[in-house]
């Protein structure tokens, strides 16, 4: 079995270059599309090659991807999800996943694939650092359940990384519109304000702004766009590691910014984002309710008590109720748009908070992280 | 009636001149009543309460909680841990060592369940009728933004029956407008669907009284504590014997089963690299003095039912037995329990309580001896290949007698000898004739022990609000009518309009689907192809 477990070592690493490069590729796909002033976007002959090669290493990344978690799990003999570096592995996969079957291909907003392999990129290097050999889990962790209950928790929060993905865009965008509209002196339509009622025709959608969207990069300055994330990386790396890593991992958050604020006119407009952050959010919360209520059942069953205030299953209470609140904020006049997407974004640190610090800082039954 | 009289001349008093600036009215307790209840019912006050909830389980899952933590909360509050005492006495007047039983979160509890129906009663009466009011006649269809205008041979009944099936296969509910009644004079049939967008919201809502409901019950009639019993003991069913007891008001001393447990084998199995592999303890359940179940295994995630209790593995230990002689009398023979404090197993032996000179043993057990390159004892391993056991005796008025934890007994000075011992030795005499004995070493086993009612009324009580909370995204509430005339040139024309509430979109395509099916199953003119003109809206992307 040693070697299936190198196999999934190396295939892991495999993936994690292709999606890399795919990522980069993305990124190069948007320097090579022409923007219409009314929003339309044609790629270059070059651009819709490099289209082509994001779609090709990014597949080619997620069967690599698929062949790690498989051979880990035949290493094992157990399902590959059970300690933090293969539940980490597993989440970007379908995250991967579904940005390139859902995001990319059935929903058709090609642009964003960028942004999805960079959450995945960031996810698998987090569970790099928490990488353990392939071997069997504590007794508290045999139980049909762990497939049940760990499975779901998986994907609701592999979707929930791509609803993130689609509300920091969106947010991004949203400001860059606001603004354009603010220049050209128009009063902007319920359609880009709020984008978002929940259900809005094709029609609404349209943004309202005349000028092209490539002024989007020039009404909203880079530096916020460096500052921000920079900041909020250090500040992560600082609470989850050290000073070192806090500062080796500002500048990934920069970077990232920098994209973001490039990728502005490519993106879809506001109301467009907004309402997929909804769509996604609206799939992955029943996941999530049937995640948390199979880990009260398997509580039952393994401590003799469904639900005991155990910081994970606080966590995770309070990661159900901002999300809870998203929901319900959408559908409050005064809450929906901005506010709501603020809110949709709390809920997501929330769950990263749940997962990592919890795993990791705070000590409870959910301690199996190494 | 006299009430009602006073109130309304206070409203608009005819003594009181017009123009003039009315004082502000002082609210009286009603109207603050009233004030907070009309507050209560907002969605944005629901929304504060959410992120209130929210704040106060963060706060729970980064400050140490007392019930689940007691040890690492008393040194916090000693100052030995976390911010300092004095923050720490804040923390305790504030309640946050523990959160989930403050009087503030259920405060925040109650004023959430207060909110929330206050927003459901009226949702309630307002769904209740439209459910019951039958589709509604449509006007204008050409102006709604998805219709679509067909022509068929068929009459306009036999063409509107055609479509009714249609409607009906796709489970909407009908309606044949009586053609007297609508504008137009022409046959219609109005048809509506949805719901259950509404329904679901209504049921996942809902669903937090039955959860509520549960934990109440749990909380009143449930009982929680634990033991640990040493291989082939036994313990009875009974709350004396129980520690870390959490009973609910309604379980009472008598609600305990009797039955008795005895542990026949415990068995600690370790994978080749040292990581536990599986904890199994085998046991049997009497019953007024009859074994009725035998070889019963309980394991993580295995425990055992009986009589409406549940015993869970929860730990287990060494459990050495030792036997302490003066000469040949029996001063003391037991097994005693050890706890693992960093990989050695601790704990101690009250060999003779009584004054004067009280005995008792400290005892310390390597479960896999060996000694480092420094000459210091340790433990290879967590199994008892090789075990030695370490005894320190004591000697003198340790205070034995009193009713603290066996322990925590008085050691003055030194210890009065020490010895070091391996399965089935004995020591050479102590001090004058002691001897120490290391029998044997058999493991003892914790249990959970638990009745926990309400768990169907939970576990129903999630289904509904999964299943509610599925149906309030994924429904949406549509109408759809159908019109047919008689043109002047012997056709029929039928018009098919619709309207979606939510999910526009997703509504468009169902509609063109629809229509699709519609001009399918009208007949047209043979060779000539059905002629329509189709304005559907949400087609442009």
């Amino acid at each position: 079995m040693r070697t299936m477990a190198d196999l999934s070592n190396t295939l892991f690493f495999v993936a994690l270059g292709a999606y890399i490069a795919a990522m980069v590729a993305a990124f190069f796909a948007m320097a090579f599309t022409r923007v219409a002033v009314d929003g339309r976007m044609a790629p270059t002959v070059t651009g819709r090659r490099m289209g082509v090669t994001v779609t090709v290493l990014a597949a080619t990344g997620l069967a690599a991807h698929v062949g790690s978690v498989v051979a880990r799990g035949v290493a094992a003999d157990r399902v590959p999800w059970a300690n933090m570096y293969e539940y980490s592995s597993v989440m970007a996969l379908v995250a991967v996943a579904g940005g390139l079957l859902v995001v990319q291909w059935r929903m058709g907003f090609g642009h964003l694939m960028g942004f999805v392999l960079a959450a995945a990129v960031l996810m698998m290097s987090a569970g790099a650092m928490l990488f353990v050999p392939a071997g069997p889990t504590v007794p508290a962790l045999e139980s049909y359940w762990l497939k049940i209950h760990v499975t779901a928790m998986v994907s609701a929060s592999a979707i929930f990384i791509l609803a993130a993905v689609a509300t920091v865009l969106y947010l991004a965008r949203d400001a860059g519109e606001r603004r354009l509209a603010d220049r050209s002196g128009q009063r902007y339509t319920a359609g880009t304000v709020g984008a978002a009622s929940i259900d809005v025709t094709e029609r609404e959608h349209a943004p309202a702004a005349v000028s092209s969207p490539l002024e989007l990069r020039r009404v909203l300055s880079p530096v916020w766009f460096v500052v921000a994330p920079a900041a909020f990386f250090f500040v992560w790396g600082l609470m989850k590691y050290d000073v070192v890593r806090g500062t080796s991992m500002a500048p990934v958050g920069a970077l990232l910014g920098v994209a973001a604020w490039y990728a502005l006119p490519y993106l879809p407009p506001a109301a467009q984002l907004d309402n997929l952050a909804y769509r996604i959010t609206a799939f992955a919360l029943p996941i999530f309710t049937f995640a948390i209520v199979c880990g009260a059942i398997w509580a039952e069953e393994a401590w003799g008590r469904y639900w005991g205030w155990d910081p994970k299953e606080t966590g995770s209470f309070f990661t159900w109720v901002l999300y809870a609140a998203y929901l319900h904020a959408r559908a409050t006049y005064g809450w929906r748009g901005r506010r709501a997407a603020w809110v949709g974004l709390s809920a997501f640190v929330a769950l990263m908070v749940t997962y990592f610090a919890v795993n990791l800082v705070v000590v409870g039954l959910h301690s199996y992280a190494t | 009636m006299a009430e009602t009289t006073t109130r309304t001349q206070n409203a608009t008093d005819p003594r009181q001149p017009t123009g003039w600036a009315r004082l502000p009215i002082i609210p009286g307790p009603w109207e603050t009543l009233l004030a907070v209840w009309r507050r209560l019912r907002k969605m944005s006050t629901a929304l504060v309460l959410l992120f209130s909830l929210a704040i106060a389980s963060i706060v729970a899952t980064f400050i140490p909680q007392a019930p689940l933590v007691p040890d690492t909360v008393a040194n916090w509050r000693a100052g030995t841990a976390g911010p300092g005492a004095p923050i720490a006495r804040m923390f305790d007047a504030a309640g946050l060592f523990d959160v989930f039983g403050s009087w503030w979160f259920t405060t925040l509890t109650v004023l959430l369940v207060v909110s929330l129906t206050g927003c459901l009663i009226p949702r309630y009466r307002a769904f209740w009728r439209n459910v019951r009011r039958p589709p509604a006649a449509g006007r204008n269809l050409e102006r709604l933004s998805n219709h679509t205008v067909l022509r068929t041979t068929l009459d306009p009944t036999a063409a509107l029956a055609v479509v009714d099936g249609l409607l009906a296969r796709r489970r909407f509910r009908r309606r044949a407008i009586d053609v007297t009644t609508t504008r137009s004079g022409r046959e219609q049939i109005a048809a509506e669907r949805g719901h259950w967008r509404e329904g679901g919201n209504l049921l996942f809502h809902t669903a937090f009284y039955v959860l509520l409901i549960g934990v109440a019950v749990a909380q009143a009639f449930g009982f929680a504590g634990q033991i640990n019993v040493v291989e082939g003991g036994t313990f009875t069913d009974t709350r004396i014997v129980y520690g870390n007891v959490r009973a609910g008001r309604y379980f009472g001393i008598d609600d305990h089963r009797g039955f008795q447990v005895r542990l026949d084998d415990f068995d600690a199995s370790y994978h080749a690299n040292g990581t536990p592999d599986d904890f199994v303890s085998t046991v049997s359940i009497i019953e007024d003095g009859d074994v009725v179940r035998s070889g019963v295994r309980v394991r993580p995630n295995h425990p055992l039912r009986h009589d409406g209790m549940k015993l869970y593995q929860l730990r287990f230990g060494m459990a050495p037995h030792v036997i302490v002689k003066a000469g040949d009398t029996v001063l003391f023979d037991d097994r005693v329990m050890l706890g693992n404090s960093g990989g050695v197993w601790t704990g101690t032996a009250k060999v003779k309580t009584s004054s004067p000179d009280q005995i008792a043993l400290d005892l310390a057990l390597l479960p896999d001896f060996a000694v480092d390159d420094r000459g210091r004892p340790f433990s290879r391993s967590e199994q008892p290949d090789a075990p030695v056991l370490f005894a320190d005796l004591w000697v003198g008025e340790l205070g034995l007698e009193r009713a603290v934890d066996a322990s925590r007994f008085i050691r003055e000075g030194e210890p009065v000898a020490g010895t070091t011992l391996v399965p089935g030795g004995t020591s050479d005499p102590l001090l004058a004739n002691l001897t120490v004995e290391f029998a044997d070493l058999p493991l003892w086993s914790g249990f959970q022990v638990s009745h926990a009612p309400g768990r169907w009324t939970m576990l129903a009580g999630s289904v509904l609000l999964l299943v509610g909370l599925i149906s309030s995204l994924y429904g949406y509430r549509r109408r759809v009518w159908v019109e047919a005339h008689r043109t002047d040139d012997g056709m029929t024309t039928v018009v098919v309009a619709g309207v979606a509430l939510q999910r526009k979109v997703v509504f468009a395509d169902a509609f063109a689907a629809l229509v699709a099916a519609v001009r399918t199953a009208l007949p047209t003119e043979a060779g000539a192809a059905a002629q329509e003109t189709t304005m559907t809206d949400a087609h442009h992307g």
